[in-house]
């Protein structure tokens, strides 16, 4: 599910810490935009390396979008600037600027055919007609789409339109290209196949991708780093794993995966649960005496009666039991208001939809470690 | 399997019912006599004028042998041949103008999100249904109130202004459906804002574009009742011009001007559903006559 080992990824390993105007594809700096009263993006900054697949990952009306269309010329920051490869580009029309974009409505040209369509970009830039023929024939090998050169948009599927509009942006060869969730209106199988390829592309031809979705899983498997934004801010950024495994805000935590947030308070360098189990997970750096704060704990670290040593323990009640396939997702109602999550495998030894019927009283547990602390 | 195979083996009566069932739904013949009834009752008047058209004696009740008299006489006159001449410039100015600003209009009301705009779409309706007989009298009140002396030019000014809404509801129509992401992508990959129009929004909407140029032609070539309120003394419009000799007696060379704009007419319609075909857009929704989804 998570990505390659952070350090293995050159594209991230070269960049470290230090960013270079060389190396930085785009940078925001104290972007914010408004559309009248409402804030669509606040403050926003960033900066996404060269090379690197980036993801833009948010719920609908996050500023997700609208960050994108900054990038690509068809907003205008209300305050703050883009920079594009260290330019700033708030005077650039969007014709000028060296990005281009896969729409999720693929936006083909209805009345051109698939070649026309790729070539489109380079006959603006008054490429030679040899140039363009050789380009856009490596672009339609690219995507797979050789041999459909003639055929009309209406003539192709939901999978092979979406192609085109890639070829059609790639062939231009941009500095950044943008992606607003192109995947989402394909199916599911269809999405997974895309997704694997989207990112084989990406490594192939080396261009910097600002990916924009709503699908958690899709950036997760794709992105070399990842922005989670909500209400037009970044909540947290860094390599899927990081984000996955170690989230710093509810938000984040519960955006991401599927997440149990248990009310708690703190006790000195524990935490006391609102069901009264008191233990010691790693707490962040400023927690006061007595705060409330939440623990996280992700589904598949929690385990059902069967407990190790060392684990923090509580009982409920099993309120709802769902078979997923693979797993079975159990529901358990700790407290009135608390409920928790937990992912059993089904093995071929044991299947947790036979052994958890609902109404049966359990212990759940998980290792402190795993709970995670946030604010 | 046979039809009589099996529907021997059912009961009498299942069998009547059976026939009653499938002769309703697959084989409406009723609605095959309709369309029949139709098909006589609004051709049948055309096809008698257009006959008579060839008639070789005054006669308007029979048929007695064919000839091209009508048409020479038609074509011998002056006055006529003025008027069929008017007829039809009439017809391109205020297909030119009228569609050039229709589109252009239709452009404004589907790009502007003020509430002027709001109230514009609905405002666009009146020309359409205000009886053509206000439109008339208030555009030759307007043209005296100034002192615009009466003439072709005053028709096709009065053309314009009631064909522009016909333009802009059909070309609207197509605009809407649009996605607003074609052009974006258009200026993504480097086109200009002309260059987005020219390149991408144009090629589609020539079809609608197409389709109301055509209409309005036919609407205003052979309008009658705004084109006598606004006429001057010569040349007159056709219609105009038909309508003052029939006061002076019916003769029979009414039926070949009727029959050489019947054929004019219809000659527009037909490249208004053809053209969008012929210009390789199959499949495309025909704005005319609906047309298959694609």
């Amino acid at each position: 599910m998570t990505a390659d080992h952070t350090t293995t990824d050159p594209s991230i390993q070269a960049t470290g810490g230090s960013d270079g105007a060389g190396s930085e594809a785009i940078r925001f700096e104290g972007v914010t935009k408004r559309f009248g009263a409402t804030v669509a993006v606040d403050d926003l900054n960033l900066t996404i390396r060269r090379g690197e697949f980036f993801s833009l990952l948010g719920p609908s009306g996050c500023g997700k979008t609208t960050t994108l269309r900054m990038v690509a010329g068809f907003e205008q920051p209300t305050e703050g600037s883009v920079y594009l490869e260290g330019e700033p580009v708030d005077e650039v029309p969007p014709y000028s600027r060296n990005v281009n974009t896969v729409f999720q409505s693929y936006a083909l040209f209805e009345h051109l055919d698939v070649e026309r369509n790729v070539a489109f970009g380079l006959k603006r830039r008054k490429v030679p007609g040899d140039e363009i023929r050789s380009r856009v024939a490596d672009a339609l090998e690219l995507v797979q789409l050789t041999g459909r050169e003639r055929a009309k948009p209406r003539q192709l599927s939901g999978g092979q339109m979406q192609r085109v509009a890639l070829a059609r942006a790639l062939v231009n060869r941009p500095a950044v290209l943008l992606l607003d969730e192109p995947l989402g209106a394909l199916d599911l199988k269809l999405r997974k196949q895309m997704q694997v390829e989207l990112k084989e592309i990406q490594r192939e031809v080396g261009i910097t991708f600002l990916y924009v979705t709503h699908d958690q899983e899709e950036a997760l498997a794709m992105s070399d780093r990842i922005a989670v934004m909500d209400e037009g801010a970044v909540q947290q950024f860094g390599p899927p794993e990081e984000i996955y495994e170690s989230p710093q805000k509810p938000f984040v935590a519960g955006f991401i995966g599927v997440s149990n947030l248990l009310p708690a308070t703190v006790e000195g360098a524990a935490v006391r649960l609102k069901t009264g189990q008191l233990f010691t997970p790693p707490l962040p750096e400023g927690c006061e005496e007595g705060a409330s704060v939440f623990c996280s704990v992700r589904p598949e670290k929690i385990f059902l009666d069967d407990l190790e040593d060392g684990m923090v323990s509580v009982e409920g009640e099993i309120v709802e039991r769902i078979y997923l396939g693979t797993t079975t997702q159990v529901i358990v109602q700790l407290a009135p208001d608390v409920r928790v999550v937990a992912l059993e495998q089904n093995t071929a030894r044991s299947r947790a939809d036979d052994r958890w019927e609902i109404g049966m009283r359990v212990r759940l547990g998980w290792h402190p470690e795993h709970a995670l602390v946030l604010r | 399997m046979s039809a009589p195979g099996w529907a021997a083996r059912l009961p009498l009566a299942r069998r009547r019912a059976e026939r009653r069932r499938r002769r309703g739904f697959d084989q409406p013949r009723f609605l095959r006599a309709f369309f029949l009834l139709f098909v006589l009752w609004t051709f049948a008047p055309l096809l008698v004028v257009a006959l008579f058209s060839f008639n070789s004696t005054p006669s308007l009740q029979n048929f007695e042998g064919f000839s091209l008299q009508w048409y020479d006489e038609f074509f011998s006159s002056v006055t006529l041949r003025e008027s069929l001449v008017a007829s039809i410039e009439i017809g391109f100015v205020t297909m030119i103008v009228g569609t050039v600003l229709g589109t252009t209009l239709a452009f404004a009301l589907v790009r502007a999100r003020s509430r002027i705009a709001q109230a514009s779409n609905v405002l666009m309706l009146v020309p359409l249904v205000t009886p053509e007989i206000v439109a008339g009298v208030s555009a030759l009140v307007l043209f005296t109130q100034i002192g615009m002396d009466l003439s072709l030019l005053t028709i096709m000014i009065a053309e314009i202004t009631f064909s522009i809404s016909f333009v802009t509801v059909i070309v609207r129509a197509r605009l809407a459906t649009m996605n607003r992401e074609v052009e974006e992508a258009a200026l993504d990959l480097g086109a200009t804002r002309m260059q987005t129009v020219r390149l991408v929004v144009l090629p589609a909407l020539w079809p609608a574009i197409i389709a109301s140029a055509l209409l309005i032609f036919a609407l205003s070539f052979d309008d009658f009742v705004i084109a006598f309120f606004t006429t001057g003394e010569s040349p007159t419009p056709l219609p105009v011009q038909i309508y003052s000799s029939i006061r002076f007696g019916v003769r029979p060379t009414i039926n070949a001007i009727g029959t050489l704009m019947l054929v004019i007419s219809f000659l527009i319609v037909a490249l208004a559903v053809a053209l969008p075909r012929l210009l390789g857009r199959r499949g495309e929704q025909n704005v005319l006559i609906g047309g298959e989804a694609p």
